[in-house]
């Protein structure tokens, strides 16, 4: 699936689905405190499965690879909440 | 000074900008109390407490307090007894806290983020019967079931999966506790119990340290009078209610009549939602941690923020790099900065105003009115040693707790009597920190006697984590160090040998898997966040681990 948006921002080779499962693998495996199954719209701050050294993780990863600057005023709740939302806020980039 | 005269300080203070009738509680149960609403003490329609989603005018927070006190004695809750809660930090937080102090109960504290084996561990330690919680099922059947817990208020959720699971506890729903009619305030003796606040033992057994009515309000009393607190006042809650510094919102807010606002821990792991929820919730005052605030200054977009309202920014628990702390007051130039030192069984009894962006550490300062401090000799407790030499501080404070929860032992160790001036007896505290006194009278600490370090503020017992360590199947020897995070704070970090040479996983998951395995068993601040695997570990002369050489492995 390729994401077509109204201004081009990134191309239609950006793929949500599989960005959405690699952030998910390596929040999974490098970022939660829990072993809990993670999907796109699981809640990752009332779970307390993301820190606050893990929001910082994730958005250097995003950076890395996306290949984009967050700048640290997008870097709030509502942008990181789950994984919908963190792909939702890439596309808009 | 008695705390009662502070109190007559305070309210003259007020009265300058506002007439307030004087207003001598004796306990903390007529802190948030209808009385002070007719009596005027209190504006009945002002906003009293806030968390972003919710908020409680005085009048609506004194009901709701009166509400679940009538609940609590209406289950059972005697005056003395112990009532546990563990709660996210919302507006139900504060209610639950003042609703227990109301029944005459003590309050417990326990940490949301902590393993449900460590809140048990807390309840069994503190004989707990009665749980206030928001928490899932599975925790609460795990501290139900490891403790003496008979009744449980779950908050937030209502409880009916709660209920199947615990057939021999009472389950009380929020909706239901607010519903029964306000209590009546149950009057203690002022040096009762009011709350216990839970810190790691050395040995990994928590210790509670307990205040009374009496030691509370003077800690609150001081603390309105020396930050001036004032009904237009609206203090930020940052610190969870298992972290000592919530005393300040939970009890010298009220005493002034300030409002407070919550700032959810959600909120507070995205800086940049938590310097928004600052600004739109106009708090004047924020006292919290230099680690946070640190992060508050890099990530926190304070350039796009207006938090001019702040006008005092209290910091404690830690050290303040003096860059970090000058970059902070640069980007918040109409607040006063000052830096708060108090161990737990004090509160506070220390504090520094920083008059300018530093260029060198910040002191702990001089004592706070209505305490005393001593700087003595580590190997002789009762000599005093000469400004300039390092020694251990001895705190004499209105402030200062009743003793260790059941640990008569410990507390004759870490209180000394004294006679004072006038003959009667003065219980005077052994800190364990060591400080030194400058030529200009300031304090300045230089760490500790023992092997207690600080991780964003709070304490940590490196013993008990090798303690820990030393039960994981996977280890055959481990020590816990300090180390840096990448965003500059301390933490820990486990050096450890593995038991099997064989171990086929990589040290990356063998790391992680003894991470997680502490994670069910410590503190949160208290997990390493990392695990350095080596073939075997540093000795001193004696053979024992030898801790600093441990730590300086990190380097390499």
């Amino acid at each position: 699936m390729t994401v077509q948006s109204a201004d081009g921002a990134k191309g239609s080779a950006f793929d949500d689905a599989e960005f959405s499962t690699r952030l998910i693998t390596f929040i999974a495996s490098e970022v939660a405190m829990s072993d809990d199954e993670i999907v796109a719209d699981t809640d990752l701050l009332l779970t307390g499965l993301v820190d606050s050294l893990g929001v910082v993780m994730i958005v250097d990863w995003i950076e890395n690879d996306v290949g984009v600057t967050i700048d640290p005023a997008d870097v709030v709740l509502e942008n990181f909440q789950t994984v919908a939302a963190m792909v939702a806020y890439v596309g808009t980039r | 000074m008695s705390y009662g005269a502070h109190l007559g300080y305070v309210c003259q203070f007020v009265s300058l900008s506002e007439p307030v009738p004087e207003f001598a509680p004796t306990v903390l149960g007529q802190l948030v109390d209808a009385a002070r609403l007719t009596s005027g003490s209190l504006e009945p329609a002002d906003e009293a407490i806030a968390d972003g989603t919710r908020s409680l005018s005085w009048a609506s927070y004194v009901d709701q307090v009166a509400r679940l006190a009538g609940s609590l004695v209406a289950i059972g809750v005697k005056p003395g007894d112990r009532v546990a809660v563990r709660l996210a930090k919302s507006v139900d937080s504060f209610v639950a806290v003042h609703a227990i102090l109301r029944a005459g109960g003590v309050m417990v504290p326990l940490d949301p983020a902590s393993p449900s084996e460590l809140s048990a561990a807390v309840v069994q330690d503190a004989a707990a019967e009665v749980l206030i919680t928001d928490a899932k099922a599975p925790v609460i059947a795990a501290i139900a079931e490891a403790a003496p817990v008979r009744s449980v208020v779950v908050l937030g959720n209502i409880g009916s999966d709660v209920a199947a699971s615990l057939p021999s506890v009472r389950i009380l729903a929020g909706p239901e506790a607010f519903e029964t009619p306000p209590g009546r305030l149950v009057h203690v003796d002022d040096s009762a119990p009011a709350y216990i606040i839970y810190t790691s033992g050395s040995t990994g057994r928590p210790k509670g340290i307990v205040h009374s009515h009496r030691s509370a309000l003077a800690y609150a009393a001081t603390a309105a009078d020396v930050y001036g607190l004032h009904r237009r006042d609206r203090l930020a809650n940052i610190a969870g209610l298992h972290f000592d510094q919530s005393t300040f919102e939970l009890y010298a807010a009220p005493l002034a009549g300030s409002a407070v606002v919550v700032v959810p821990d959600p909120v507070l792991r995205f800086p940049a939602s938590a310097t928004a929820l600052l600004e739109s919730s106009r708090a004047t005052v924020v006292y919290t941690v230099p680690s946070l605030l640190r992060q508050l200054s890099i990530r926190g977009a304070l350039g796009e923020r207006d938090l001019s309202r702040v006008r005092w920014v209290l910091f404690g628990g830690e050290a303040f790099p003096p860059g970090q702390l000058a970059e902070l007051m640069g980007q918040l130039p109409a607040a006063r900065f000052s830096n708060v030192y108090g161990p737990a069984e004090v509160n506070q009894c220390t504090f520094h105003h920083v008059p300018q962006p530093p260029d060198r550490d910040v002191p702990i300062g001089r004592a706070w009115p209505g305490a005393a401090i001593e700087v003595v000799d580590a190997d002789d407790l009762a000599a005093a040693v000469p400004a300039g030499r390092p020694g251990i501080l001895m705190v004499r404070s209105e402030t200062l707790m009743s003793e260790y929860w059941n640990r008569p032992d410990l507390t004759a160790a870490s209180i000394v009597e004294r006679s004072g001036p006038r003959g009667g007896a003065e219980r005077w505290f052994v800190t364990g920190d060591l400080v030194v006194e400058r030529e200009s009278g300031d304090l300045e600490f230089l760490g500790r006697v023992d092997n207690q370090v600080k991780v964003r503020g709070q304490r940590v017992e490196l013993e008990a984590i090798d303690v820990a360590l030393g039960d994981i199947e996977e280890v055959r020897t481990g020590i816990a160090v300090i180390g840096r995070t990448p965003t500059g704070d301390s933490a820990v970090v486990a050096v450890v040998v593995p038991a099997s040479e064989q171990d086929e996983r990589t040290s990356g998951d063998l790391g992680k898997s003894i991470m997680r395995q502490l994670a069910q068993r410590l503190p949160r601040v208290a997990v390493p966040v990392d695990v350095v695997v080596v073939s075997e570990l540093p000795r001193t002369g004696t053979g024992k681990i030898d801790r600093t050489a441990a730590a300086l492995l990190l380097d390499s």
